[in-house]
């Protein structure tokens, strides 16, 4: 699945290793198996879910190893960003909120005390704090709604550039100008209350983002210093709040002792953590990740050995071995993101609407999720907002809204030669002149998806120019570039930060979010209706309320057919057969350490 | 090699008018070509490559229609009916003789496009170095002075690029738009280009050494005494003298340049998809290969046979072409 999930602020999907689709269960036998979410997806018999997995009554004590192929990116919880990172970052941080592993609907009071208070003109948030949490060694001293100001403050310090800043908090009073000092829209009459002002109505967005690492509180004398680096080099000195903490001499530091890049990280428990304020049972003594090593090889080590998890995503080829003949030691998490196709809705060919229905009728959506590992890790995806997000249900759950267009998984030509000839090309064929450019990323699956789709452009007629780049330079030079006028990007992802539809929506078909770099809305959806109703739904408050606004404004993405999806990815993890690993739904389903425990 | 020649022979053709200096035999002359077809039939290993590769070239002419003889889809015809649940492909059957591949296009099919792709690059690629390594030997070696500095810095400084990592750049740059305002396009073109680029080098060397000698020779100095220009001493004495170890080196560098269209496909500079190229089949099973072998391991195969006919056949050639350095 997904090698390392990007979230929504300014990346997309890492393209996985494997994923599937939801017809003909038959061979992983979801029919009979277990629900492994609130969406209601289920996983075959044997197989574990995060929804199913308990978490209480796990044996305390011993020595998780964890080998991950991947390194960490960030650990500082002001940059984190990367699932890997989450893993590490959510056993040594608590932020205001977070999610308990089972759920990414519903936040739970973490730092804070309370649900957040939102004021009825929708401008302003309260938080109060709880009593008793203390910073780990070397700061020891109580927390306070200062060091939560003070973390989220300096998210606006270029040395440390929060990618989520700008999109979340961007509705401060002050946060315009913010650089890392107080920002007046931040304000703490107490030492265990911390209030948001805002500029607009948009207090319900920014009390979802305080599940976000940038809430965990950062003691401003011991942090500043560091942040002052270009960049912060706060992550080298971290101190922690949560039960964990990075291995770290007397001083705090933490490199070359805790982590070593590229090597090896350690976290060891946090003296100063009291499990009275926490809802994390932290079973484990002790976290030794290793890192490095090739995916085949790490797969087999976690299969076979002991104590292990493998903590990122692993080798198509070992997901096979262990549904296989380790299917207790899987773990399928629903809701780890979409997969679609970007279609140039500007320029070209496809700024039809028909065309692009032609294009999406099709699509054979079950090759593309065979060819990203089989029905075991992917349901074909048929509308934008995916499982476990609310609004996947509103917007048309797993079957998606009715329209001929999105009724043949498989795909159906003629359907797709009734909308070319609506299109304006009367053989049901593309006959314009056009040569379609399509850019791809390189390697499995990204490739593979390039392939099908080239080959479904071919046959309705399309001549295509066809070009496979690394992954980061589809985004970054092409698909995330308006003026290179690309046609077709086949595969594009987007995953939530949080569990909010605005985070799956907002940026990606919103036409004020069309940047001319590093642009999300790949396909360059413009359409002022859903402009205007995405300005609407922004505002609102309430998770169902907004479930229903957001699947809304994702049932009209289809009807306008703004993307050609084809997979919503559903996440596997392996771990050792005498571990009782807890998976993160809110986190791809990655093991969470502060829940997981040791057989 | 010198030209002209005469041997004993028992036959008919080739006959002079000579003293019967073996009793029943006649002395007969032969050509160069005769000689050396007489010594490379001997070879038994060398004419097997050689009929190995006639048929390759005749599969890459008429990959269409073998496909179709044999039953086969074609190359790119996706079938994901043909992979199992997890979207790992079937292996070998009577329908698909090699298997199939993750998108279910039939690999054996694939291998057979896939020769088209291996002996353009193997056999364009290296003629190209070769006109070029030739022009610039003959020219390094016959005038020597600063025309021979100059060539053999050029050559000294083209042997420092380093091919992969160019061609990584190249094919990175040149990708979507293509380099030089699009007049290069990835693909097979700068493949070419990048094998055309490093290995004219090795034969310009060679061939400045020869000539270096050659133009010392006694019929080279004949022909200029004679008045003969610069030109036609080039062309009509010492090139023909030149052809043996040509040929020699350039059957060579044929293998050469089949491995290296595989390692830049590999590495994701070769070709695009859908066309077949074995060097792409291999780098894009990679990662399957412990559920699916039969994708790596026949374009595997059909890379090893061909790149070792052409090893073999450039043994028998330099054997048949300098008899006195036979084994």
């Amino acid at each position: 699945m997904l090698d390392s999930i990007k979230r929504s602020a300014s990346l997309a999907l890492v393209g996985g290793a494997c994923a599937a689709l939801a017809l003909g269960l038959s061979a992983c036998g979801s029919s009979s198996g277990t629900v492994s979410g609130a969406s209601g997806i289920k996983a075959p018999p044997g197989v574990q879910t995060p929804a199913g997995e308990s978490q209480t009554g796990g044996v305390r004590g011993g020595t998780l190893t964890v080998l991950n192929h991947q390194d960490f990116e960030r650990l500082d919880p002001g940059q984190a960003y990367s699932s890997v990172d989450y893993e590490a970052v959510y056993a040594t941080q608590r932020p205001l909120y977070s999610y308990k592993p089972n759920t990414f609907a519903a936040p739970s009071p973490d730092m804070a005390s309370s649900p957040p208070e939102i004021s009825s003109d929708r401008k302003m948030v309260t938080v109060h704090l709880r009593s008793g949490i203390h910073f780990s060694p070397p700061v020891n001293r109580e927390v306070t709604s200062a060091d939560v100001a003070y973390a989220i403050e300096r998210g606006a310090n270029e040395n440390v550039a929060n990618p989520y800043f700008s999109t979340y908090f961007g509705a401060l009073e002050g946060a315009s100008k913010a650089n890392g000092g107080p920002i007046s829209g931040i304000a703490t009459p107490n030492s265990h209350t911390i209030v948001f002002h805002l500029t607009e109505p948009k207090a319900q967005i920014l009390a979802s983002a305080l599940v976000l690492p940038l809430s965990a509180p950062v003691p401003e004398e011991y942090a500043r210093k560091y942040d002052a680096h270009k960049p912060t080099e706060y992550g080298n000195y971290l101190v922690a709040t949560g039960p964990y903490m990075f291995k770290s001499n007397g001083a705090g530091k933490v490199l070359g002792i805790g982590y070593e890049p590229g090597k090896s990280a350690t976290l060891v428990r946090n003296p100063n953590w009291s499990a009275a304020t926490d809802f994390r049972p932290a079973y484990l003594n002790q976290i030794a990740i290793q890192i490095g090593g090739d995916p085949n090889v790490i797969g087999r080590q976690v299969l076979e050995g002991s104590h292990m998890v493998q903590n990122d995503t692993p080798a198509q080829s070992i997901v096979q071995l262990a549904y296989e003949q380790h299917r207790s030691q899987l773990e399928i998490s629903p809701g780890a993101g979409t997969n679609y196709i970007a279609v140039n809705n500007h320029k070209g060919p496809f700024a039809n609407v028909n065309t692009r229905k032609a294009f999406w009728a099709a699509l054979n959506r079950v090759a593309m999720n065979k060819a990203r590992g089989g029905e075991l890790v992917t349901n074909v995806m048929t509308h934008f907002i995916y499982p476990e997000i609310p609004g996947f249900e509103e917007a048309g759950g797993l079957k998606g809204p009715q329209v001929d267009y999105n009724d043949y998984p498989a795909g159906n030509a003629q359907v797709a030669a009734k909308y070319m000839r609506l299109a304006g090309y009367p053989s049901g064929r593309y006959t314009g002149g056009a040569t379609v450019q399509i850019v791809g990323a390189t390697g499995s699956p990204n490739a593979q998806d390039a392939e099908i789709v080239n080959q479904t452009l071919k046959n309705l007629g399309f001549k295509t120019k066809f070009s496979l780049v690394d992954q980061s330079v589809m985004y970054s030079k092409f698909c995330g570039t308006p003026a290179e006028e690309i046609d077709v990007c086949p595969s594009v992802g987007w995953a939530a930060d949080f569990g909010d539809p605005q985070g799956v929506l907002d940026v990606t078909f919103n036409g004020k979010h069309i940047e001319p770099s590093g642009n999300n809305n790949w396909g360059q959806v413009n359409d002022p209706t859903i402009n205007r109703k995405m300005e609407e739904a922004e505002s609102i408050v309430g998770t169902q309320a907004r479930a229903a606004a957001w699947g809304a404004i994702d049932r009209e993405l289809v009807a306008q057919a703004a993307a050609i999806p084809f997979a919503f990815d559903k996440e596997p993890n392996i771990e050792a057969h005498d571990v009782a690993g807890i998976g993160d739904v809110w986190n791809i389903g990655a093991w969470d350490y502060s829940f997981t425990s040791l057989k | 090699m010198s030209v002209g020649a005469a041997e004993l022979l028992p036959g008919t053709g080739g006959r002079v008018d000579l003293p019967d200096l073996a009793g029943s035999g006649a002395l007969a002359a032969r050509s160069p070509l005769q000689l050396f077809w007489r010594r490379f039939r001997r070879d038994r290993v060398a004419l097997v490559s050689l009929w190995f590769i006639a048929l390759l070239i005749v599969v890459a002419i008429a990959a269409p229609l073998v496909v179709s003889l044999l039953g086969l889809p074609g190359p790119s015809v996706q079938n994901p009916n043909l992979t199992n649940a997890f979207g790992s492909p079937l292996g070998p059957s009577s329908a698909h003789p090699f298997g199939v591949d993750p998108l279910g296009q039939d690999v054996a099919s694939r291998v057979i496009h896939g020769t088209r792709v291996s002996l353009i690059v193997g056999i364009v690629g290296t003629a190209v170095a070769t006109v070029l390594g030739t022009i610039v030997g003959l020219l390094a070696g016959y005038y020597r002075g600063w025309t021979d500095t100059l060539l053999s810095r050029m050559v000294d400084v083209v042997l420092a690029i380093p091919v992969l990592l160019l061609g990584l750049g190249l094919g990175a740059a040149c990708e979507v738009r293509g380099c030089l305002g699009g007049h290069v396009q990835s693909g097979l073109g700068v493949i070419i280009f990048l094998i055309a680029l490093v290995n004219w080098t090795y034969i310009a060397r060679i061939v400045r050494g020869l000539v270096l000698s050659l133009r010392e020779q006694e019929f080279v100095i004949a022909a200029r005494s004679q008045g003969a220009s610069d030109m036609r001493i080039m062309s009509r004495e010492i090139l023909p003298n030149l052809f043996a170890p040509i040929v020699v080196y350039a059957s060579l560098l044929i293998p050469q340049n089949i491995l290296l269209e595989a390692a830049l496909s590999y590495l994701g500079v070769g070709v695009r998809p859908p066309t077949a190229s074995w060097g792409q089949m291999i780098a894009a099973a990679t990662p399957t290969f412990s559920t699916a072998w039969w994708y790596m391991v026949f374009p595997g195969i059909a890379l090893l046979l061909t790149v070792l006919a052409f090893n073999l056949l450039g043994d028998g050639l330099q054997d048949a072409l300098n008899p006195r350095i036979a084994r």
